[in-house]
């Protein structure tokens, strides 16, 4: 399925979880920093942003952290593994032309941008930025789509 | 379940990372780069090469 938002925001909601989807409207050298290294990924127009709740959560804030990665391009800062701040923070984040949700990843066995952490009911989906919208496969009929509409639309 | 938590998804380790080196032909910046499209992060370019 294709949903096409344009510059606004899909939420994809489950029962317990969340995740928010826009694209990308202009190219930027998205910035990765870890602890002893700074890595550049191009993010162009159509990929996508996508932040996860995986413990649900307001929506309010999750909307503010794809936008400072979308609009105002702020780098992703990556903890190292086992660092005590990681549990403190509820939403999660990543940029590609090509994303999909797993549930049973370990932190540190997926080093690009295509892996998202998930909760179990929103696990195994892919999401594409096609150049006409959003593409999500599969869709289960438990979950529903709402459009957001972002900032600069409101 | 993966834990929830961190300011990214990822915990990039270091060795793992197929991070290459370009060099900017447009300003000359250095920076490790990933995915398939390198850019730089000074002054946005895309006419980078692998060093």
């Amino acid at each position: 399925m294709t949903v096409s938002v344009g510059n606004d925001v899909l939420h994809v909601k489950g029962a317990h979880s969340f995740l928010l989807v826009a694209s990308v409207g202009k190219a930027f050298p998205l910035c990765i920093e870890t602890s002893c290294e700074e890595y550049i990924q191009g993010v162009h127009a159509g990929d996508l942003v996508v932040v996860s709740a995986p413990e649900a959560g307001p929506v309010e804030p999750a909307l503010m952290l794809l936008e400072l990665v979308r609009t105002y391009h702020l780098p992703l800062l990556v903890l190292p593994r086992d660092h005590p701040g990681s549990k403190r923070i509820p939403y999660v984040v990543s940029v590609g032309p090509a994303i999909q949700t797993r549930c049973s990843i370990v932190r540190g066995t997926h080093p690009e941008q295509h892996l998202i952490c998930s909760s179990d009911e929103l696990a195994g989906i892919t999401l594409n930025g096609n150049g006409d919208g959003i593409e999500i496969s599969p869709l289960s009929p438990t979950l529903t789509l709402e459009r957001i509409k972002s900032r600069d639309n409101r | 379940m993966c834990s929830v938590g961190g300011p990214t998804d990822i915990d990039l380790p270091e060795d793992r990372v197929a991070g290459k080196d370009y060099r900017c032909k447009e300003c000359g910046e250095r920076f490790k780069g990933i995915g398939k499209h390198p850019m730089c992060p000074s002054c946005q370019s895309e006419d980078v090469v692998q060093i």
